[in-house]
C-alpha cells in the first residue's frame, strides 16, 4: 500500500494540473484581497461582506463563503476526478494491474492521495488567504454575527477553525470526483461533474420548502462555520455537516470501489 | 471444446519442448499456464469459447489467430484484467481464487501496445513500476533499459517516445520483474521492418536464457521463427494446437502468381498436378506439389512464353492458417483506439 501511494504521489508531483492547482491556491488569494480592499462599497449583501474592506478577518471570511460556492469543490474534483479517469484515458490500467499490485491496494492509494491533496490545497489556499487578507487589510477586532466583538487572537482561532470545516464536505466532493472518474473513465467528466453538482445542490438549497432535503446535501456543512461566529456558539450544524460529510464520502468511495473491483479493462 | 470448424491435432498431448509430455501418466512438470475450459463473452459475442491450452516451463509458445480471434482476450484473462465467464486459469499453479494478485509473481508481459504515462520520462516510468512489484535490486532497472537499448533515451519523456521505443520499453517493464513466464501480445505490431527483426531477436535471445514465453501474434512468419508450439485461433476457439513442425506437415502446397507474355498458352500448358487459374487481380496464379509447380514452369519456357513475373502467394503456413481460421489473406484494418479483441465499450 505504501509503495503504491509513493508511486501515485509521484505521478502526481510529475503533473503540471497539480502543481497549478497548489500555486494558484497560495497566490490567488492575494489579487483576491487587493481588488475587495480597494473596492468603495463593500459586498455588504455578502456574509462579513460589510467588513470586508476594512477588516482582515472579515475579509478571509468573506473569501471563505465564496469559495465554498464552487472554488473548492473544483480544487479537490482537479485531482480527485481525474485520477481514476486519466489512467484510463492514457491506457495504463494494463501497465499498472499486471504488476504486483491488488486491484484493492491502488484504489485506496489513488483516494488517500486525492484526499491528501485536498487537504493539503485547502489548507494552502486558506493559509495564503487569511494572511494575505491580515498582511493588507489589517488585525482589527471582528464583529461577530451576533454583534459581539471578537478579540484579534480569538478571531485568528475562530476564522482558522473556520476554514477547517470545510474539509469534511471537500472531502465529500473528493469521493464524488473519485466516484465520477471511475465511473465516467472520461476526466473532463470527473473534474467538472462534481462542481456542477455542487451548484446544483446550491440551488436546491436556496429554495424554501426542503428543508429536510437540504440537511442532506453536501454543500450544507460549508455553511456549519456560521455558528462560531456567535455568541454563544452552536456547534449542532458542525456535528450534523460532519455527519452527512461522511456518508457522501462512504457512500460514494463504496460505490467508486465496487464498481472499480468489478470492471473488466479492455481498452488501451 | 465447441467448434463449428473442425480442431486439428497434431499429438493427443502436448507436447514441451523439453520433449516431456502432458497427460501420459508421467509425473507433470510445472506447468506455466493451464487454462481450462475457459468462456468469456460479451453480450451476445462470443470473444473465447470453451478454451483450453497449457504452456509448459520453459516452452516458447505461440497463440496465433486473425484480428477479434480471442488472443487478446485470453491474455487479458491470465493478467485478471478481465474475468473469465467459467473455466479456470492457473499460472505457476496458482489461481487469481486462491492467490489473488499473488499469482502474477514471475509473470510479466504486456497486453496490445505497452502504455506508459507520458509525462514521465522512460527511466521514471520504470520506476515506478518497480516500485509497486516491491523493492527491486538496485540497478535492476537500468539494466533493463540497456537490453532494450533504451538507456540513451531513459531521461526523455514517453510523450516523445516512437512507437518501437515504447515497444521495448514494455518489454524492459516485464524484465524488471524477472519473470518466470513472459507474455507478449502481438510484440512486433507496428513496427518497422528494423523494429520487427531486433524484437524477434530480442524475443529469441530471452527465450534462449531459458524464460517461458507465451506470444500471441497474428503473423505466422512470427510465430514460425520463435515458438516451438502453437495454439491457432479462429472466433474464439482452438483451430489447430500442436508443434510448428506439425503444422508445417498439414500445410497446403503453395502457390504463385504468374505473369507471362502469353497467359492463354500458359493455361493452356497445364499439366496434371497443377492448378492454374486467372487472377482477378491480373495474371495467372498457380498452385500444386512444388516439383510439378518447377516442371509446368520449365514447360512454358520451352514453349517460348515468357515469365515476366513468378512470386508466391502465401508460404505454405500461411496458406494454413487462413485455412484455418478463415481469414482473409489482408487483414480489415481495426479502427485506431478500438481494441481488436472485443467490442470497445463493454459493460462492466
Amino acid at each position: 500500500m505504501i509503495a503504491a501511494v509513493r508511486w501515485e504521489l509521484r505521478k502526481l508531483r510529475a503533473q503540471l494540473r497539480a502543481k497549478a492547482v497548489l500555486l494558484a491556491a497560495l497566490v490567488g488569494p492575494v489579487p483576491i484581497v487587493l481588488v475587495i480592499h480597494g473596492q468603495s462599497r463593500p459586498p455588504k449583501d455578502s456574509l462579513f461582506g460589510r467588513f470586508a474592506t476594512d477588516n482582515g478577518f472579515a475579509l478571509s471570511l468573506l473569501v471563505l463563503g465564496f469559495a465554498a460556492q464552487w472554488v473548492l469543490p473544483l480544487l479537490t474534483a482537479i485531482v480527485a476526478g481525474d485520477i481514476f479517469a486519466s489512467e484510463d484515458q492514457h491506457g495504463t490500467w494494463k501497465t499498472v494491474l499486471t504488476r504486483s499490485t491488488s486491484r484493492s491496494r491502488l484504489f485506496w492509494a489513488k483516494v488517500l492521495v486525492a484526499a491528501g491533496f485536498a487537504v493539503v490545497t485547502v489548507a494552502v489556499l486558506a493559509a495564503a488567504t487569511v494572511l494575505a487578507s491580515l498582511v493588507i487589510v489589517g488585525r482589527q477586532p471582528l464583529v461577530g454575527l451576533s454583534g459581539q466583538t471578537i478579540d484579534p487572537s480569538s478571531a485568528l482561532r475562530l476564522v482558522a477553525a473556520s476554514w477547517a470545516t470545510t474539509l469534511p464536505p471537500v472531502l465529500g466532493f473528493t469521493g464524488l470526483a473519485v466516484l465520477l472518474s471511475v465511473w465516467s473513465r472520461n476526466p473532463a467528466v470527473g473534474i467538472a461533474a462534481p462542481v456542477v453538482l455542487g451548484m446544483v445542490m446550491q440551488l436546491v438549497g436556496a429554495l424554501g420548502g426542503l428543508d429536510p432535503a437540504r440537511q442532506g446535501l453536501l454543500t450544507t456543512p460549508f455553511d456549519a462555520w456560521h455558528g462560531l461566529m456567535t455568541s454563544p456558539r452552536f456547534t449542532g450544524p458542525l456535528t450534523q455537516g460532519l455527519a452527512v460529510s461522511a456518508v457522501w464520502s462512504v457512500a460514494a468511495l463504496a460505490a467508486a470501489y465496487v464498481l472499480f473491483r468489478r470492471r473488466d479493462i479492455t481498452g488501451g | 471444446m465447441k467448434t463449428g470448424r473442425p480442431v486439428l491435432r497434431a499429438a493427443p498431448f502436448i507436447e514441451t519442448s523439453s520433449g516431456a509430455a502432458y497427460g501420459s501418466g508421467m509425473p507433470e512438470p510445472a506447468l506455466a499456464v493451464d487454462v481450462e475450459g475457459v468462456t468469456k463473452t460479451y453480450g451476445h459475442l462470443t470473444a473465447v469459447d470453451d478454451l483450453s491450452l497449457r504452456v509448459g516451463a520453459g516452452e516458447v509458445y505461440g497463440v496465433l489467430g486473425p484480428n477479434g480471434a480471442g488472443k487478446t482476450t485470453l491474455l487479458r484473462m491470465l493478467f485478471g484484467l478481465i474475468r473469465p465467464d467459467s473455466g479456470t486459469i492457473r499460472l505457476f499453479g496458482r489461481t487469481w481464487a486462491d492467490d489473488g494478485v499473488g499469482v502474477l509473481d514471475g509473470v510479466a508481459g504486456f497486453i496490445e501496445s505497452p502504455r506508459f504515462y507520458p509525462y514521465l520520462t522512460g527511466l521514471q516510468n520504470l520506476q515506478g513500476l518497480a516500485l509497486l512489484d516491491g523493492d527491486s535490486p538496485r540497478g535492476r532497472v537500468e539494466e533493463a533499459l540497456d537490453v532494450v537499448d533504451l538507456t540513451d533515451r531513459a531521461r526523455d519523456k514517453v510523450g516523445g517516445y516512437s512507437y518501437g521505443m515504447r515497444q521495448r520499453l514494455g518489454v524492459a517493464a516485464s524484465l524488471i520483474r524477472e519473470p518466470r513466464l513472459l507474455v507478449l501480445d502481438e510484440p512486433a505490431n507496428g513496427l518497422d521492418p528494423a523494429g520487427i527483426r531486433d524484437m524477434r531477436a530480442l524475443v529469441k535471445r530471452l527465450a534462449d536464457g531459458g524464460l517461458t514465453v507465451l506470444l500471441s501474434s497474428h503473423h505466422m512468419d512470427e510465430v514460425e521463427e520463435i515458438c516451438d508450439n502453437v495454439t491457432i485461433l479462429s472466433r474464439g476457439s482452438v483451430a489447430f494446437h500442436g508443434t510448428i513442425r506439425d503444422l508445417r506437415g498439414l500445410a497446403p502446397d503453395p502457390g504463385y502468381r504468374l505473369a507471362t507474355t502469353d497467359d492463354a498458352r500458359a493455361v493452356s500448358l497445364a499439366r496434371a498436378g497443377v492448378e492454374v487459374r486467372a487472377d482477378p487481380d491480373g495474371g495467372l496464379v498457380v498452385s500444386g506439389p512444388r516439383t510439378a509447380v518447377s516442371q509446368y514452369v520449365a514447360a512454358l519456357v520451352r514453349a517460348d512464353v515468357e515469365l515476366l513475373e513468378f512470386v508466391p502467394t502465401h508460404t505454405p503456413l500461411e496458406a494454413l492458417f487462413f485455412m484455418l481460421t478463415g481469414a482473409e489473406p489482408e487483414p480489415a484494418a481495426v479502427p485506431p483506439g478500438v481494441p481488436a479483441e472485443v467490442p470497445a465499450e463493454v459493460p462492466s
